[in-house]
């Protein structure tokens, strides 16, 4: 068996060696010793953002997950739950489908960002009742924006001109190659703040989990701790959804994963889901641009590819399907 | 009940709740609950024996009267310093939890910035749960999951315990453990102790009861003053009587020959 210790250093260890990998490997492998000038160029200008992005919303999803599916008490919740990714969608999609670019390549990353943060809220004010959040109308409140999001994302779609519908599915279903440095900064803002707010609320949710009463007894307001954590939330899932569009199944694997190796307390599930979601995000990156050169796949779908089976394996290991 | 000179843990002064606006709960309930006092509290369904340690334990506001925590109003306090002096174990324990039960009970120190004197290991062993400190909560019998919620208060470090109905679907013999336990730790660590419970013939051995109907007191004191056949027939409205022997014990018998 390995120490607790040499499976944290490891955690710590992948996602580097993972982002390492994934400047090198793509259509064509460049090693950056040797490169030219066009070469150096590719790694700079397109691949290094490429794996920031990747490895900043697999963070953000990771991160989100395992706080998600704490204050819901669900183990099948993940960040998209909430409806909070549909309404950045919608409101990315019509910028694209309106050809929008108010504030150059920002405008769509923008609209994601607001979109999200305004169906977040709208979920809040739902979920709130009797002065605090409750997880059971959050996730209804969610589930039943996201449909209502889905079904008008697909009604302005259905109407949309060809190109425009083109790029807002490939936008929906998590595109990396649009990558750039700019959103780099924001990136790691939000997602830092994301992951800092969440951490230091780590105990609080593991208080939580044992109930409300519980939790009050341990020294916390329940409806204060959940309110804050679900601001995290929100703000992660934004950033991640701005950064890159949907990326399905991060979110709800990779906490189910650190769980089965070092446990479920939040203070280790939520800095080790981070890690490990950005590192599995970058390699789906990798096998995504590498597989069919030069065509490639959207990183969802790979994730799902490789992360399913996975998942299923250890649903047959132990009875991971718990919080 | 304390006396005035003695003192007062906790104290509630005429206070008042009801969940819903049209019918109060609880009108104007006054008590006190001293140092190193175990007070079993007994009501039926639905007298308010719950309410009355949510409220005590600050989880519920009262909209009348006051609630002193040594002399200090209860909601004054910062919830991590309450917490250091009550904890509160609710009737329902999720055994869901995915965390084991060494780090359940080192939840206790979640109030404290600098560890307190108890540890995870002492608490563990008071409780007698060492060898099942890498378990889940699932794989524990009753007695040992109530056992566990209690080491993790061990390890909060209040002098005040307020537990509802602790015993409830615990076989006979995992409540006379339950019970010794808790009489040991106020015994050695002075910790006050107020259960809600529902068997009287348990309630018979504490040393001080509190008797409730429709979230009002109808006695509080030794069982021997506080549970008459009167008082039960009026909170639990059956016919009971108390049978006490020749050697000092006393049982509890059902029907109508009271």
């Amino acid at each position: 068996m390995m120490g607790i210790n040499v499976k944290i250093w490891l955690i710590i260890f992948v996602p580097i060696v993972v982002f390492g990998v994934s400047l090198i490997a793509g259509p064509r492998m460049i090693n950056p010793f040797t490169a030219d000038d066009i070469s150096r160029e590719i790694l700079i200008s397109i691949r290094a953002p490429r794996s920031m992005v990747a490895l900043l919303m697999g963070m953000a999803l990771g991160a989100s997950g395992a706080v998600l599916q704490g204050i819901l008490k669900n183990p099948l919740a993940d960040p998209y739950i909430l409806g909070i990714s549909s309404g950045a969608s919608l409101a990315a999609a019509l910028g694209i489908m309106a050809g929008a670019a108010f504030v150059g390549t920002f405008t769509i990353p923008l609209l994601a960002f607001i979109g999200a943060l305004i169906t977040g809220s709208i979920v809040g004010i739902m979920g709130w009742k009797r002065g605090g959040l409750w997880p059971e109308r959050l996730l209804l409140a969610g589930v039943g924006l996201s449909f209502l999001f889905s079904a008008l994302l697909m009604l302005f779609m259905s109407i949309s001109n060809d190109e425009g519908l083109r790029k807002a599915m490939l936008w929906i279903f998590g595109d990396l190659s649009m990558s750039e440095w700019s959103k780099i900064p924001y990136g790691i803002i939000f997602v830092g703040i994301g992951i800092l707010i969440s951490l230091s609320r780590a105990k609080a949710l593991n208080a939580l989990i044992l109930g409300d009463e519980l939790a009050h007894s341990l020294g916390f307001s329940p409806h204060r701790e959940r309110f804050i954590l679900f601001v995290s939330v929100g703000l992660l899932t934004a950033a991640s959804v701005s950064l890159g569009g949907m990326i399905g199944f991060i979110g709800l694997l990779v906490p189910h994963i650190v769980r089965f190796f070092l446990g479920s307390d939040n203070r280790v599930l939520i800095p080790c889901s981070a890690l490990i979601g950005g590192a599995l995000l970058c390699i789906a990156d990798i096998i995504s641009k590498s597989v069919l050169p030069p065509m490639e796949l959207p990183a969802g779908i790979v994730t799902a590819i490789i992360g399913s089976p996975y998942f299923l394996y250890l649903l047959r290991r132990k009875n991971v399907l718990s919080i | 009940m304390s006396s005035a000179s003695e003192p007062k843990i906790l104290e509630l002064r005429k206070v008042s709740f009801s969940y819903s606006r049209q019918r109060p709960l609880i009108t104007e309930l006054s008590l006190s609950v001293g140092e190193g006092e175990f007070i079993g509290l007994l009501g039926a369904n639905g007298s308010g024996k719950s309410t009355i340690l949510k409220l005590g334990s600050g989880i519920l506001r009262p909209f009348g009267g006051e609630i002193l925590l040594w002399s200090k109003l209860l909601h004054d306090f910062r919830n991590r310093d309450r917490a250091k002096l009550i904890s509160y174990l609710p009737q329902t324990l999720d055994i869901t939890v995915p965390f084991t039960i060494r780090e359940l009970v080192g939840m206790g120190l979640y109030p404290y910035d600098i560890p307190p004197a108890m540890s995870v290991d002492s608490a563990l062993d008071m409780v007698g749960l060492q060898d099942k400190a890498s378990a889940h909560l699932a794989d524990l019998s009753g007695g040992e999951k109530r056992r566990t919620f209690i080491a993790m208060t061990l390890v909060q470090g209040a002098g005040l315990l307020m537990l509802d109905e602790p015993l409830a679907n615990l076989d006979i013999k995992y409540q006379i453990e339950l019970v010794r336990l808790l009489k040991t730790l106020r015994a050695e660590k002075n910790i006050s102790i107020i259960m809600a419970l529902h068997d009287i013939n348990m309630a018979l051995q504490f040393s001080m009861v509190m008797l409730v109907k429709d979230g009002s007191l109808l006695g509080i004191g030794t069982p021997e003053d506080v549970l008459t056949n009167a008082r039960l027939r009026d909170a639990f409205d059956v016919q009971v009587s108390i049978i006490r022997q020749t050697d000092g014990s006393a049982y509890i018998r059902y029907g109508d020959n009271a």
